[in-house]
């Protein structure tokens, strides 16, 4: 089966950079990402007084001929990822201007290409879609059947009904025990102040949050010629206007709206990621990942 | 306002056309699935008040210009005069007041309020599209159509003269013309200074004259263009009567102001065949009358001068013009129910004086009447039963073209009727009381003032008898209980006096304080310049016209000879072997104007128009097609500037500032 949403040349193009996250991770296995527990890595961690019970297999004999003390050198634990990808579904999604892709199917393409290189890597990856209700949940797994299960949801993916990812990130944060890395494809036309609760839920569990916001170019310029009926994707209502005498308290009321979701991104220390669907998908992720690097602590 | 071209004004109609088009691309929307609602909901609700307001104006602007434009191509006129809702006129029917009261001159320098009228409807028919004018002025009162605006001035036919104006019959001849004519749209202009004299508002014609506007077979606007509202200052002067008196000639003369009333020294010029003097008057109020006595000699049997006072305001009413003749025999007739009577003797003395030979008096019964000679007759004195029949007819023609007669009650019973008045009952004064006068007008009648102002002894009247008066005329004396002493009825050009008492001691002291005298005196003066009427005409009138074989010649030197005016001009005038002294009308000299209210009542039902020209109205009428186009230009820049889009607060940048500090 062959899915619209992945470009082989981009996969293997992309496949060479490494996606880290930006917080030490609690995993089931070992893997190349930080743990907050003391492992068995080649990386120096600290040296503690050695306790009775201590495997003394571990003293620094060499610590103990310089100062007569014995001391236990402990080095970094290194585990695996487990990333959560949380698609938003509403109806909203499904809207596209002129030859650009719809916002899912742009939704789909980063969930899916992350997706790949996450698990390729050894990591795990996850997937939960929503619109009024959280209605598909595919926990992470680091094995190779768990790409194809997520492919065919993102491909059978319909957008539809309201937008309700402020409740889906409230569930999945109580859902997710342990850290992780989540994260979100949506428009976010939501409640700005719920969403920045829903985002303060996940960063209370610690998860590393990055945030893809997608818009439409036409959402954004608003240019239209002549009078239009407007219909909305999710529930169907209609608004009859003159776009070019309402322009400018459009681009007013977007502007804040964009202000508000950055505001509430810093506030968690989300990776927000704001962009249009007419962009070039591979250099979004191309970003996101080298971006990571540098921000690795 | 009107329009020349009024059926273009269907056009305005195109000024729906933004609005219409602004609906239809209302409804011409596309319909598009759309996610950001939210913010579309948001901006609708903000954008509601002022862009609505804005995009109204810009649609207001549009739709203005258009009509504008519609406007201006229609032609419109401009200008109080023609008021709104006139449409394109076919004829134009000019009633031009060429009476002296036109020749007024709201200042100094500046042009009468004729000329000025005739200037601003010359302009006005020609920013008209020149109509075709039809003129039909005061003086002769012939139709003239009148080639073109700009020969209106030329027109002897409007300029100044000394007449008075007949409206009513100007008005029915422009009625009946444009009856008989049926010119198709067409419009009354009447241009006059509604002087009260001219209108003649008690006129009987008026009644048809409104159902004559209204019977027309088109729909004739009526519109009355006159002088200004403000009174300007002028100084008439006015000839009330001259006659000659033996070897004397007397003017009475009258100067009335319209502005002022504090003491002024007027000069005035009089000119006696050639030979001019003058003299200063002191004139305290605003009306002075006076009296000119010029001695003559016995080798002046006929004469003629003039009088003048300094240019005004008006120059037509600062002249008047006299022409006498020789002396004439003053002779009246006392109709006495007892001609051996006493009263009759005593009527008899005031009436012809002893030591005046030109004066004679006849005193004859009431069945004698057939010896009065009525057309050489001065006054008639009538103390017998009021007349019936011929001799009442005979009476009342004798007042009417000019006569004077003085009744006096008669001691027998008098059921007649006379010019509207009859003797009632005679009333004896209660036992040792008098009847005594309680009022009487000092300004007129012939108990008024003398030229000196000196007041007659009126008040010291007592009456023990007298016969009470019945008619409509006037009370000019009073007893004290308010019963007419002294009564007057005019009738035509003559004057009917009647006194309630008889100059005898058993009825009153009237004979002993000279009144009767007085009286008969006065009544004699009125009486005898109806004999002199010959030498006198008014201006205008047929007396004053050329006969066939007569050459005029004008006589006097006041002003330049104008052949084109003929008779319409006073002056003095040789017509053949005729002397002739041509003056106003005396209407003219009086400054009464009809009001609004008047005017609505002498044109009830008709659509008239009233505009009063003021010389801080440059035109009439005038084309405004340019103010349109203007506004056009004005409404087109307004809506291009209502159209520019103030400066966009943008689109929003979409370059995210990612987060850079993983949590710990």
């Amino acid at each position: 089966m062959k899915y619209d949403f992945l470009d082989t040349d981009v996969l293997a193009r992309l496949g060479a950079l490494p996606l880290e996250s930006r917080t030490p991770m609690i995993g089931s296995v070992a893997g190349r990402h930080r743990s907050p527990h003391r492992g068995s890595s080649v990386e120096f961690a600290e040296y503690r007084k050695y306790v009775p019970g201590d495997d003394t297999r571990r003293l620094d004999w060499k610590a103990y001929a310089r100062s007569d003390r014995y001391y236990i050198k402990e080095f970094e634990a290194d585990t695996n990822l487990r990333a959560y990808f949380v698609v938003d579904s509403s109806g909203s999604m499904n809207f596209s201007s002129g030859d650009h892709p719809t916002k899912i199917d742009f939704a789909r393409r980063i969930a899916a290409t992350l997706s790949y290189l996450i698990v390729n890597q050894g990591d795990s990856a996850g997937l939960s879609c929503c619109n009024e209700k959280l209605h598909l949940e595919i926990p992470p797994s680091r094995r190779a059947a768990q790409l194809q299960a997520i492919f065919d949801s993102l491909q059978n993916l319909e957008p539809t009904g309201g937008t309700g990812l402020v409740s889906a990130l409230h569930q999945i944060a109580e859902k997710i025990q342990q850290r992780a890395l989540v994260v979100i494809l949506s428009d976010l036309f939501v409640d700005t102040d719920e969403l920045g609760d829903a985002l303060q839920h996940l960063r209370f569990r610690k998860h590393d949050i990055a945030m893809f916001h997608l818009l439409d170019p036409q959402e954004v310029d608003f240019h239209f010629e002549r009078p239009h009926r407007f219909v909305d994707l999710e529930d169907g209502t209609t608004i009859v206007a003159e776009p070019n005498l309402i322009a400018d308290e459009y681009h007013a009321a977007l502007k804040e709206f964009l202000a508000n979701v950055e505001t509430k991104c810093h506030d968690v220390h989300a990776d927000y990621h704001l962009f249009q669907t007419s962009a070039d998908y591979e250099e979004i992720i191309s970003n996101f990942i080298t971006t990571r690097l540098t921000k690795k602590r | 306002m009107s329009f020349l071209s009024q059926p273009i004004l269907w056009g305005l109609f195109a000024a729906t056309i933004p609005v219409i088009i602004h609906l239809l691309n209302r409804r011409r929307f596309r319909t598009v699935k759309w996610a950001a609602t939210s913010f579309l909901l948001k901006a609708s609700r903000e954008s509601r008040g002022k862009k609505k307001l804005k995009h109204f104006l810009i649609l207001a602007c549009r739709a203005l210009a258009i009509a504008a434009l519609i406007f201006a191509v229609a032609r419109p006129l401009i200008g109080g005069f023609l008021g709104s809702g006139s449409g394109s006129v076919g004829t134009v029917v000019l009633i031009l007041d060429r009476s002296a009261s036109m020749e007024t001159k709201p200042g100094s320098g500046q042009l009468s309020h004729r000329q000025s009228v005739i200037n601003k409807i010359a302009e006005a028919v020609e920013n008209m599209g020149s109509p075709r004018l039809v003129l039909i002025d005061s003086a002769s009162g012939e139709i003239q159509e009148v080639p073109s605006p700009d020969a209106l001035s030329e027109l002897s036919t409007t300029y100044a003269t000394d007449t008075r104006a007949d409206i009513p019959t100007l008005l029915t001849k422009a009625i009946d013309y444009l009856d008989e004519t049926n010119p198709g749209q067409s419009e009354i202009w009447v241009a006059s200074d509604l002087q009260r004299g001219d209108w003649q508002p008690s006129d009987s014609r008026w009644g048809a004259i409104q159902a004559g506007l209204e019977g027309l077979p088109t729909k004739t606007n009526l519109r009355i263009l006159t002088a200004g509202e403000e009174t300007v200052e002028n100084l008439t002067l006015e000839l009330l009567a001259s006659r000659r008196i033996e070897d004397d000639l007397f003017l009475d003369l009258k100067l009335t102001r319209l502005e002022g009333d504090g003491t002024t020294t007027i000069p005035i010029t009089y000119s006696l065949k050639g030979t001019r003097n003058s003299e200063r008057v002191t004139m305290n109020g605003q009306e002075l009358r006076f009296q000119k006595r010029f001695p003559l000699t016995a080798a002046d049997p006929e004469g003629y001068g003039w009088v003048g006072i300094p240019p005004d305001n008006n120059p037509r009413d600062n002249s008047v013009y006299f022409a006498f003749g020789g002396k004439e025999p003053v002779k009246s007739w006392i109709v006495s129910e007892d001609p051996t009577s006493p009263t009759a003797g005593y009527l008899q003395k005031a009436a012809a004086p002893a030591g005046f030979e030109r004066y004679s008096c006849e005193v004859v019964a009431p069945t004698q009447t057939t010896k009065i000679d009525w057309a050489t007759a001065s006054l008639i004195i009538w103390q017998a039963p009021i007349p019936t029949g011929a001799v009442a007819s005979q009476l009342n023609d004798f007042v009417t073209s000019g006569g004077s007669a003085l009744f006096f009650p008669p001691n027998q019973p008098s059921p007649g009727v006379i010019f509207g008045t009859s003797w009632g009952e005679i009333v004896d004064a209660p036992a040792d009381q008098f009847f005594i006068n309680g009022t009487w007008i000092k300004d007129d009648g012939p108990w008024q003032n003398g030229t000196n102002d000196t007041a007659l002894p009126v008040d010291q009247v007592r009456g023990v008898k007298r016969r009470s008066i019945q008619g409509d005329g006037s009370s000019l004396a009073e007893w004290d209980d308010g019963s007419p002493l002294l009564y007057r009825q005019l009738e035509g050009l003559g004057t009917s006096i009647f006194i309630s008492t008889l100059p005898d001691d058993r009825w009153s002291n009237i004979e002993f304080v000279a009144l009767h005298l007085v009286a008969i005196q006065r009544l004699l003066e009125q009486g005898t310049d109806r004999l002199h009427a010959g030498y006198r005409a008014v201006a205008g009138s047929d007396k004053a016209r050329a006969r066939e074989d007569e050459v005029r010649e004008r006589l006097d030197t006041f002003e330049d000879y104008e052949p084109a005016l003929e008779h319409y001009r006073a002056g003095v005038y040789r017509l053949g072997d005729r002397t002739i002294a041509v003056n106003r009308p005396s209407e003219e000299n009086s400054p009464t104007r009809i009001d609004e209210e008047a005017l609505d009542e002498l044109l009830k039902g008709t659509s008239y128009t009233l505009f009063a020209n003021d010389d801080s109205k440059s035109d009439l009428v005038s084309e405004a097609w340019r103010a349109f186009l203007v506004a056009v230009l004005l409404f087109l820049l307004a809506e291009a500037l209502l159209c520019l889009q103030p400066k966009s607060t943008g689109r929003p940048s979409l370059k995210a500032s990612a987060n850079t500090s993983p949590a710990s």
